[in-house]
């Protein structure tokens, strides 16, 4: 008998020695509320600095509230938050991308409050803000910001086989990419599993084509006609034009090649450009020039069906286990009133549209004309799960690059009609499901 | 084996092809030296580069290590490594050496199927384990903080251990327990007295095997630690040096070079030990 | 063993416990009690939890209810699942072989006597020592499709000329790995196998010798079959640690190119902990267990009946 106690003694003692260590790890002074935020490292530096050294110790003076700021890489988000999520605790405030707020909505907090205010003050959200961060019941997350997607090429280059304009078309900058491979000179472009290039291409690549993943009811209608056409052009494209190491990069890869001068064009963000201009003398062409004067901005060519474009989405969700919510929706409040965030917004240069419709006139993005095309990525812009409404659904589908690996399949080598089958079988799984 | 024959012989079948495995083997980390000490102009040169020297530099600068010692948390998580690493260690290295003991020296009904069932645990790899893991590891709330792996890593070490300090007991003759107890000690007097003195050097095998299958851990460390400042080398390393688009291979090969050191460091001091162990856990 | 040389625990009192302890089958109970403590908290519990995770519907914030075995039917279907799934049991195997073999030859290499032996023996197994993911991380940027080392290597022995797609090209990816986990593991394998022909009593070589045996009928009716144990029990733990990868694929490719190198391990973090869809993560998990636990019995099987023979 003693021997049963004494190991229902050591059992519990022993979880129960863990449980008074763990919380020996928690410090129980709330003197002063804290709250850990999390988001992605800034493809511009010079924001997450800003940041850190500005904005972050006003909001403390203004505030009282001690900001600790974490930045990750962009790709583990995702797993942060069901880690965050999983271990019931982590960080208060979650950046997001995309539609993603859906998958986790039963762990965020209702942001009506704040949301509401921001739109009221700064001309209404863009519908892509709208769509990812409200499902009817509740708002999810606070929008933030749009990075537009852009393709970065080098005017010079383009010049010289015989485009002064950037190419319309996709048979043009077929054409185009075509003369400048044979250069040696290859479009770049990843279909690998990351965040920000890849879907950005393969979505409105499939749209301009007429292509869709459902239909305004909500039926799979991935394999379709005009799937199948852009998939067998695509698959011909990729051979003549692109950079074949391209299904191995993430997004870094296109613009360490483009600044080293490996390809001639790629579909980025203005990180490119921005990182040009932040070290000219780094950055120079095969003539010696500085890069920066050699790189134009231009939106994706028109497909049959017209011309799309998918812009990366962030927003910023309170996290349901935090202990801090009150204190980090003040923050987010204080972070988007205009006088605050222009500050952010300025140091992105461009590189971030901001959700609101009212900084389309803000006099920044005359500054720099390379730029402009940026400005009006939120207005543009649908969201994967188009034509339906996105939701958790849409969510899984971008979360798990089916789009992006339908393609990458067929330029692999797989037959056009397999490849696109086999997509509109895992969307229809998907979307079948609870 | 003797070759017996002509130089040229010897050289053919002995000298190139251990040459060949010490290059093989050792070159990546040559290469992980000479990227952390190259300057980032020469770094990012594509290979087709004319001036593409890859196996040496000109300039070498230590401005990664110190942009990885001064500007990120690498310091911290060497600290959280050695912590755990040792933490894990000691507490395996107590349960297995008694485990051991128990299951080679000591008769009783259970010993066939508890070895057995240690043996067991062996096939449940971490991979399959972390997603419910992590439900444990919340509901005792210890998620975010060493002890998430501090009581985890033994699972996978316990094993190891009990089997390596089982080969070592079997080694020792009974006779000097018998000995110990008729001159009037406990059956643990001796165990613990005359016995485990005479295995300290299966002990210290089995620790610094412990301690490098610390170090290389990874996937609990990933799943189970989010905060930068909880984080050990081989997740900080690989999640925190890849920042926005730049890549910063010169940090990033300065980290995993510096992050191997004091693996390597206590396995040179104990290379004989962690070789018995090895081949002790083989033969075993 | 001196009647006069005093007993050196004479002062031990005799109290309850220590003769509770007296009896092997107690001692063994308490000196075990730790260890199977430990086990069960964080193993078979979990273990359970898992395969109770893997019949539900949860994700990430979730907890779901109990949905029988729509999980498996779903990844089975899956044909990600399904190439996770065949590159296990193909990247195991050939990185297996050729870790025997070559481990093998340098075993039998090192098993001579040469100058700087003892320095040696120690330098090659640091590919074993160095955390995985440290060394993983200077083979990526030596397969890096811009900057590859390799890449130039060959291209200026005019091997080649254009770029080798190490990490984009679907095949070559799964190559890659395979080449990084063989780097990895021979070490390990040289140096058991060391051990183990160390053990093989020279005399028997000459026997051998003197019978008119060649070398390489040396090695294959003496060396082999006196090896053989060392062997399976090498090739077992390996064949479970390599079965179970999961550092080397995500750091190398993370399952890429298009899922090409995916593992089970790699694949059920994306699904589980990457996209949140827990239970099926679990799954995916789980039905490693089966093939491990066909392969290790197998195995064990032939270590019997080779020690039988």
């Amino acid at each position: 008998m003693a021997r049963f106690t004494r190991r229902k003694f050591l059992k519990a003692s022993g979880a129960g020695l863990a449980g008074i260590l763990a919380s020996h790890q928690a410090p129980v002074f709330a003197q002063q509320s804290t709250v850990h935020w999390i988001k992605w490292n800034d493809f511009v530096p010079a924001s997450d600095e800003l940041l850190r050294k500005t904005m972050l110790p006003e909001a403390m003076k203004a505030l009282g509230i001690k900001i600790n700021l974490e930045t990750v890489n962009g790709n583990d988000l995702q797993p942060r938050v069901t880690s965050a999520i999983q271990s019931g605790s982590g960080p208060d405030v979650f950046m997001l991308f995309n539609n993603h707020p859906h998958i986790y909505s039963a762990s965020s907090v209702d942001v009506s409050d704040v949301a509401e205010a921001v739109a009221k003050a700064q001309g209404g959200y863009y519908n892509v803000a709208k769509a990812n961060t409200m499902d009817g019941k509740k708002v999810l997350s606070v929008p933030w910001a749009v990075i537009g997607a852009m393709i970065a090429y080098r005017k010079s280059w383009f010049e010289e086989v015989g485009f002064s304009e950037f190419p319309e078309t996709w048979e043009q900058y077929h054409d185009a990419g075509k003369k400048l491979k044979a250069k040696g000179r290859p479009l770049g472009q990843t279909l690998g599993h990351t965040f920000g290039d890849a879907p950005t291409f393969s979505y409105p690549y499939l749209w301009s084509w007429g292509g869709k993943e459902v239909d305004e009811k909500g039926k799979v209608v991935l394999d379709s006609k005009e799937t199948l056409e852009s998939m067998k052009f695509m698959q011909s494209f990729w051979k003549d034009a692109f950079d074949e190491g391209g299904l191995a990069w993430d997004d870094t890869n296109n613009n360490r090649a483009f600044l080293s001068g490996t390809i001639a064009a790629t579909l980025n963000g203005a990180s490119i450009y921005i990182e040009s201009l932040r070290k000219p003398d780094q950055y120079k062409t095969e003539k010696g020039a500085p890069m920066k004067d050699d790189i134009r901005h231009s939106p994706l060519p028109r497909g049959p069906k017209g011309q799309f474009g998918f812009h990366l989405f962030q927003s910023h969700m309170v996290m349901r286990y935090s202990k801090n919510q009150k204190a980090a929706k003040e923050f987010l409040g204080w972070i988007h009133t205009p006088a605050n965030y222009e500050k952010w917004f300025v140091s992105q240069k461009g590189y971030s549209t901001p959700p609101t419709a009212q900084w389309e006139k803000h006099k920044m993005w005359d500054e720099d004309p390379v730029m402009a095309p940026f400005k009006i990525a939120g207005r543009l812009g649908l969201s994967p799960g188009y034509a339906g409404p996105p939701n958790r659904k849409s969510a899984e589908v971008l979360t798990k690059y089916i789009i992006t690996d339908m393609y990458a399949k067929g330029v692999q080598g797989m037959a056009p009609q397999e490849a696109v089958k086999w997509a509109a079988g895992e969307v229809s799984q998907i979307y079948s499901g609870s | 084996m003797m070759i017996e024959g002509a130089r040229w012989r010897k050289w053919l079948w002995f000298y190139l092809p251990l040459g060949a495995f010490i290059v093989a083997l050792l070159f990546p980390f040559y290469w992980m030296v000479v990227t952390t000490v190259r300057p980032d102009g020469e770094l990012y040169r594509p290979w087709n580069h004319p001036l593409y020297s890859p196996f040496w530099t000109s300039h070498p600068t230590f401005e990664h290590v110190k942009e990885l010692l001064l500007e990120t948390l690498f310091n911290t998580w060497m600290l959280n490594t050695m912590f755990i690493a040792l933490a894990a260690t000691l507490i395996s290295l107590a349960c297995g050496v008694i485990a051991g003991y128990a299951l080679a020296r000591l008769t009783f009904r259970w010993a066939g199927l508890l070895g057995t069932a240690i043996f067991v645990t062996y096939l449940v790899p971490q991979t399959l384990l972390f997603i419910p893991l992590a439900e444990i590891i919340r509901d005792y709330r210890i998620g975010d903080t060493p002890w998430a792996l501090i009581l985890t890593y033994p699972t996978f070490l316990i094993p190891f251990c009990t089997w390596l300090m089982m080969g070592y007991f079997k080694t020792i003759p009974k006779e000097l327990e018998e000995c110990a107890r008729i001159d009037g000690a406990a059956r643990w007097q001796a165990m613990v007295y005359i016995i485990f003195p005479i295995a300290v050097p299966g002990i210290l095998s089995a620790g610094i095997f412990a301690f490098t299958l610390s170090w290389n851990e990874f996937i609990y460390a990933l799943v189970f630690l989010s905060s930068p400042e909880q984080k050990t080398v081989p997740v900080g390393v690989t999640s925190e040096l890849i920042r926005g688009d730049v890549f910063f291979w010169g940090s990033l090969m300065a980290g995993a070079l510096i992050g191997s050191i004091p693996v390597a460091i206590v396995y040179s001091f104990f290379v004989e030990h962690y070789v018995a162990g090895v081949t002790g856990s083989v033969k075993g | 063993m001196e009647a006069s040389k005093p007993a050196p625990f004479q002062f031990v009192s005799r109290g309850p416990i220590s003769r509770a302890l007296e009896r092997e089958g107690t001692l063994a109970f308490w000196l075990l009690a730790p260890t199977l403590l430990i086990l069960t908290v964080f193993i078979a519990y979990p273990f359970v939890l898992g395969v109770w995770l893997s019949l539900s519907n949860s994700t990430v914030g979730e907890p779901g209810h109990f949905i029988g075995l729509a999980n498996f039917y779903k990844i089975f279907a899956d044909s990600i699942f399904r190439t996770a799934a065949y590159n296990t049991f193909v990247y195991t195997a050939i990185t297996t072989v050729f870790k025997l073999a070559l481990g093998l030859w340098l075993a039998l290499l090192l098993n001579r006597h040469f100058r700087g032996k003892s320095w040696v023996r120690a330098f090659i197994l640091l590919p074993f020592i160095i955390p995985t993911v440290l060394s993983t991380l200077a083979w990526k940027w030596m397969f890096d499709p811009t900057f590859s080392v390799f890449n130039w290597l060959f291209w200026k022995l005019h091997i080649i000329n254009s770029r080798i797609n190490w990490l984009g090209d679907p095949d070559l990816a799964m190559g890659s790995i395979m080449i990084v986990n063989v780097w990895r593991g021979v070490p390990f394998y040289a140096i058991s196998l060391l051990a183990g022909l160390q053990t093989i009593n020279p005399d028997l070589h000459e026997a051998a010798a003197i019978d008119g045996a060649n070398r390489f009928q040396r090695f294959w009716y003496v060396t082999w079959p006196l090896l053989l144990p060392v062997t399976m029990v090498v090739v077992l733990f390996s064949v479970i640690q390599t079965f179970a990868d999961f550092q080397l694929v995500y750091v190398l490719t993370g399952g890429g190119p298009a899922n090409a190198t995916h593992l089970f391990a790699t694949y059920a973090y994306q699904i589980g902990i990457g996209t949140g869809l827990l239970s099926e993560g679990a799954a995916i998990s789980l039905a490693m267990f089966p093939a491990l636990l066909l392969v290790v019995v197998f195995q064990l099987w032939y270590i019997r009946k080779v020690e039988n023979r």
